[in-house]
């Protein structure tokens, strides 16, 4: 399902405009840009995946700033409801950092060659990508310089809370990547600290369901 | 193969010994200083020991704010990344690895393990130690390899080889109360059963002939109840020989004829001599010759008066001489005269295939000790250097005399700097076996031996040690010294100890083999049948 | 840069405190105007006017002539549950004196607001580049009357409304359409007959289609500055005739003055929010060529000021028409976020309808690359060339 469109695109990710105003697709959650097959290229086409690390709503027009609009009677969705206007004078919009992308049948988790062309849609990944694309954990520190300016530290953390939702609560690769986290910043106690606390499933490991263990 | 990983080699030098990172899922609680370890190279297998453990953080500020009320996840997730142990490791031998697939390479002739040549390149593993490592390094039991122990926590024996192990001196050391005398005992009854050398025992405190109650109140066997008549009980107490069922084969008797000066000498501090003493017994040998002593005690005041006036010896320094000296003559055992066949008796005995424990039974002073041991070893070895020569001129492998241990107690009393060039038992411990003769040296006070005696002493057995002098002492001589002294220090009081020399190929740590019904039938001995019974039946039909 | 900001920064202070110390007496002359127009005789006022009309008496300011009463108010009636608001608006890039090519660009904003159960909004921006000889010259053959300045004003808004005609050619609810400004071209009364014919031709053209498809067209004026009902009220003070102030000797003259510096906006303070005055005629020549067309304006507070909306005859003459613009208007600016209120229809229509310095500047990188594909220069004066060097 399309979700958005490349606005702005760089060989370390892209900013997309989303489909839906205010619904940016949420924070740390795997995106996929789906190349097709070119000429005397490659034998298939190339998906590039990326991480979400940021979202904003903004008006088109970034000289323009929204204005308080609320009244008594009118609030909250009922403003989008009296002021039509917004759903064309705003935009909602995400970037994403480039972790990896799927070609030739191989997984690989470094930066492509090439930058996503723009106005390229993007797509959510499915679970099944999730799944295929998060058996290794290469791609973690990639996130350690995610674009825009986004604590590395919280995209980290959010791509882990996602990606551990979309695995079924799997609590092997949890740890796992609690573990690589750790090495990953194994210079920075009070870094690592900060993610851990963030990524702490709670006492309530009744939460590991069916996910198999890697 | 199910071994179990601890971690990777990520540090180290030949000279220091290498730093391997524990795997995270490694703890250092199940680890010990000592314990024998397998580092995987590329081309070798290094068999190490682990000398120390140090604890690390890969971020110091960790470590000023130690993680306070987290959850267990934060917790496990630590352990091992943020926070890690390293190892400190001792190659202390290395086998080269043959290529598993390639059958010749496996099956043809392979040496074993040789000395540390090498180091292995960075990341290679650390691994505990299997069953094929302890076959590959200390051989299986049977012929000479005899099972002194198993590894702390493993079911599989560690042997000592016993043939190198009667090639030099040794030593078995440990405070008191960490079971030397059982060591001893098990190191004997092994030289026995192999038949690779035979024993002469000084058994000070009664220990070994015959059963004896232990610290906890059971009795275990002594030498004479295992192995029958094959051991030979003499004693220097007749009425201890006259008791049932602890039969004394021979009462020996020795004569001041056999006393000499240097018997004297080594027993300055017990008979209280003086300095001068020395220079008198000199006057009185020249003057009488081998008979000086009988002489000295005899003379009358007066005979002192003229002696010191022809001689020029001091009055009172003969006066006090003599005075002390008469001590000896009050000792049970001695005599005026006494012939040397007793003891010549034994040497043949010995050369025949029996083993000899001489009692002291009630004279058990460490005047007795010191005076007896010392003269009979004298003329034991005098006897052996005889023999031994012979053997050289005739070649005859009969006339090769059987290589004998001496087992001594208390050995800094005999091996002390002070005296050490002058008893026999610094001779033979410093001839190293040019007579066929070693010593079984068994002592607490390591320091109190000379360091070049210690330094002849081809294997070391000790128990758990903790004065600094002593540890040293221990460890003189020994190459990588630093890995052994935690090692040596962190024994348990009880059954743990570490050999270290000749004997095996490397040093290790073990849990000593209980010296129980199950050793004694490893040993030959017939279980179950009263001990009276077991006696006589061995007399009547000879050993098994 | 070299302006002397010392100097004028006190002569700024000054000119705030003559404003303020002339306050209160203004205030005092306000209210005596707002009086006069409570008091005034509405019928009586309109036969002067025409009387005055018909003696040719020249009166030198407009005067607005009151439909029905002078100082009535109607209060907003409800907007209804689906209905949309058109807002035009234009601007344009000049044509450059200084280029040797010929061309001004015209950009038509819009924003079609729908309301009620299916909101919806539509922002547009019809842009074209006029360069032809029919775009440039109101008379085209003769390469006369080169359309710039207040001619290119006149045909932006001309273009505005054609844009509008060709945009509700698709509705399907009940719509009104704004634009911001005059209806009145009051700029084209200098201009020949036949150039105003031909400028308004256009303009006219669409007012007759929105008519006829009922949608009610307004140009909403915000901070109007007209005083047309002020100087109505001096022609009904006046006792001679309203060019020979010199010679007045009436009780009322003091008054008189002071509706002259009076506007509109402030006589009308007093209607209530979302309340409109009774439609005004006005006196502006150029309406004579409006015809059925022919604009009227009220005034309406819309909540924090009031405005000026100029309506055609045909909206203001019909009720319901007339009534549902109030009410959407009134609507528009309940739902203006700022302050004072301003429909955003509107609103967003000119940020639709602005061009950027750097999209003007774009433009003319366009024409010239094109040109110089074609193997043509485009010639700059020295004036604009030193203008864009700058050179030191």
């Amino acid at each position: 399902m399309r979700i958005g469109e490349i606005v702005e695109t760089m060989s370390t990710g892209f900013v997309a405009e989303s489909f839906e105003l205010n619904r940016p697709p949420p924070l740390g959650s795997l995106v996929v840009v789906r190349l097709p097959a070119e000429a005397g290229e490659t034998s298939s086409g190339m998906d590039l995946y990326a991480v979400v690390t940021y979202g904003q709503t903004v008006g088109l027009d970034p000289s323009r700033r929204a204005v308080r609009r609320s009244t008594d009677t009118v609030f909250d969705q009922a403003i989008y409801q009296e002021h039509p206007e917004l759903n064309r004078t705003l935009r909602t919009e995400f970037g994403a950092t480039l972790v990896g992308f799927f070609a030739d049948g191989q997984l690989r988790q470094h930066l492509p060659s090439q930058p996503p062309p723009l106005h390229f849609s993007v797509q959510s990944a499915s679970p099944e990508e999730v799944q295929r694309f998060t058996d290794r954990l290469h791609y973690l520190r990639l996130l350690l310089a995610p674009y825009g300016q986004v604590s590395p530290l919280q995209v980290l953390a959010a791509n882990v809370r996602e990606v551990y939702q979309q695995r079924d609560y799997d609590r092997v690769w949890l740890d796992t990547a609690a573990r690589e986290i750790a090495t990953l910043l194994k210079n920075d106690h009070e870094a690592l600290l900060t993610v851990l606390h963030a990524i702490d499933p709670g006492e309530s490991y009744d939460r590991s369901g069916g996910g198999e263990p890697t | 193969m199910n071994q179990k990983m601890l971690g990777l080699v990520v540090d180290g030098t030949f000279s220091g010994g290498l730093t391997a990172r524990l795997n995270p899922g490694t703890t250092t609680e199940q680890l010990r200083i000592g314990n024998f370890v397998v580092v995987e190279g590329q081309r070798n297998r290094y068999f190490s020991l682990i000398s120390d453990i140090h604890l690390k953080a890969t971020d110091p500020r960790l470590l000023a704010d130690p993680p306070r009320d987290t959850s267990p996840f934060i917790a496990q997730t630590l352990v091992g990344t943020s926070t890690y142990a390293t190892v400190e490791v001792r190659p202390m031998l290395m086998l080269e690895k043959v290529d598993e697939s390639d059958v010749d390479a496996v099956l043809g002739e392979r040496t074993g393990p040789e000395p540390v040549r090498t180091i292995p390149m960075h990341f290679a593993e650390l691994r505990e130690a299997t069953e094929l490592d302890f076959a590959t390094v200390f051989g299986k039991e049977g012929g000479t390899n005899f099972a002194m122990g198993t590894p702390l926590a493993m079911d599989i024996p560690i042997c000592l080889k016993l043939g190198r192990f009667v090639e030099r001196s040794n030593g078995v050391f440990g405070q008191s109360g960490t079971g030397k005398s059982f060591l001893a005992r098990l190191i004997i009854s092994g030289v026995i059963k192999t038949k690779v050398a035979v024993n002469l025992i000084f058994d000070m405190h009664d220990e070994y002939s015959f059963d004896k109650q232990t610290e906890d109140g059971h009795w275990v066997k002594g030498l004479r109840q295992i192995f029958g008549s094959k051991v030979l009980i003499y004693s220097l107490d007749e009425e201890m020989g006259r008791r049932t069922g602890r039969n004394v084969d021979v009462t020996l008797k020795i004569g001041l004829n056999q006393i000499e000066e240097a018997d004297i000498v080594l027993l300055s501090e017990e008979l209280n001599l003086r300095q001068t003493a020395e220079a008198t017994i000199g006057l009185l040998r020249d003057a009488f010759r081998g008979k000086w002593l009988l002489e000295l005690l005899k003379m009358t005041p007066e005979d002192l008066g003229d002696f010191c006036q022809r001689s020029g010896a001091h009055p009172a320094s003969m006066a006090a001489l003599q005075r002390n000296l008469k001590r000896l003559q009050r000792q049970e055992y001695v005599v005026d005269e006494a012939s040397f066949s007793a003891l010549d008796d034994m040497v043949e005995a010995l050369d025949r295939g029996k083993h000899v424990i001489l009692q002291f039974g009630r004279h058990n002073t460490v005047l007795d000790y010191v005076l007896v041991s010392n003269l009979v070893t004298r003329r034991v070895r005098q006897r052996y250097e005889e023999k031994m020569r012979r053997y050289e001129e005739t070649k005859e492998v009969a006339d090769e005399p059987r290589p004998l241990m001496i087992t001594i107690e208390e050995a800094h009393k005999f091996l002390n700097p002070a005296v050490a060039r002058q008893t026999t038992f610094g001779t033979i411990a410093r001839e190293m076996r040019k007579y066929n003769v070693t010593l079984l040296v068994i002592d607490q006070r390591p320091s109190g031996i000379d360091a070049e005696v210690m330094s002849q002493l081809g294997t070391r057995v000790s128990g758990k040690l903790t004065e600094e002098r002593d540890i040293e002492a221990v460890l003189t001589g020994v190459s990588n010294r630093s890995a052994l002294r935690g090692a040596l220090a962190s024994l348990d009081t009880r059954q743990q100890i570490l050999i270290m020399g000749h004997a095996v190929p490397m040093p290790i740590m073990m849990r000593t083999r209980q010296y129980d019904e199950s050793f004694y039938r490893a040993m030959g001995a017939r279980v179950g049948i009263t001990r009276d019974a077991e006696t006589d039946i061995r007399d009547l039909f000879g050993d098994q | 840069m070299p302006l002397e900001l010392g100097p004028i920064s006190q002569q700024v202070d000054n000119m705030a405190q003559t404003i303020v110390d002339l306050l209160p007496a203004e205030e005092g002359f306000l209210a005596r105007a707002q009086d006069c127009l409570r008091s005034a005789d509405a019928d009586a006022l309109r036969q002067k006017l025409e009387w005055q009309h018909r003696q040719q008496i020249r009166i030198p300011w407009l005067v607005a002539t009151p439909r029905l009463s002078l100082s009535g108010t109607v209060p907003s009636p409800s907007p209804p549950s689906d209905f949309s608001v058109v807002g035009i608006d234009a601007s344009s890039i000049p044509p450059d004196r200084h280029s040797s090519i010929r061309y001004y660009v015209l950009n038509v904003g819009y924003a079609l607001l729908s309301y009620g159960r299916q909101p919806d909004a539509v922002l547009e921006a019809s842009s074209q580049l006029c360069f032809q000889d029919e775009q440039l010259y109101v008379f085209p053959q003769k390469r006369d009357v080169p359309i710039e300045g207040t001619l290119l004003s006149a045909r932006m808004e001309v273009e505005s409304l054609r844009v509008l005609q060709k945009m509700l050619r698709s509705i399907s609810r009940p719509t009104v359409a704004l634009r911001d400004g005059p209806l009145i071209l009051w700029t084209l009364q200098n201009e020949s007959k036949e150039v105003q014919h031909v400028l308004l031709h256009d303009l006219l053209e669409a007012m007759a289609f929105l008519r006829q498809t009922g949608v009610p067209l307004a140009g909403y004026i915000s901070y109007t500055g007209s005083r047309d009902v002020a100087n109505s009220l001096r022609v009904w003070l006046c006792q001679g005739r309203p060019n020979e102030c010199e010679r007045c000797e009436s009780d009322n003259r003091d008054l008189c003055l002071a509706l002259a510096r009076i506007r509109d906006r402030d006589l009308f303070a007093f209607l209530a929010e979302g309340d409109r005055s009774e439609l005004f005629g006005s006196s502006s020549q150029i309406l004579e060529e409006y015809g059925e067309h022919r604009v009227d304006f009220f005034y309406m507070n819309v909540g924090g000021e009031i405005v000026r909306v100029e309506v055609p005859r045909w909206v203001g003459s019909d009720v319901d028409l007339l009534g549902f613009l109030h009410a959407a208007i009134y609507d528009q600016c309940q739902r203006s976020p700022g302050f004072p209120p301003y429909p955003p229809a509107l609103l967003e229509a000119h940020e639709q309808a602005v061009i950027t310095a750097a999209e003007r500047r774009l433009v003319e990188q366009m024409v010239e690359q094109a040109l110089g594909q074609h193997g043509q220069r485009v010639v700059r004066s020295a004036k604009d060339d030193s203008k864009r060097r700058r050179g030191i």
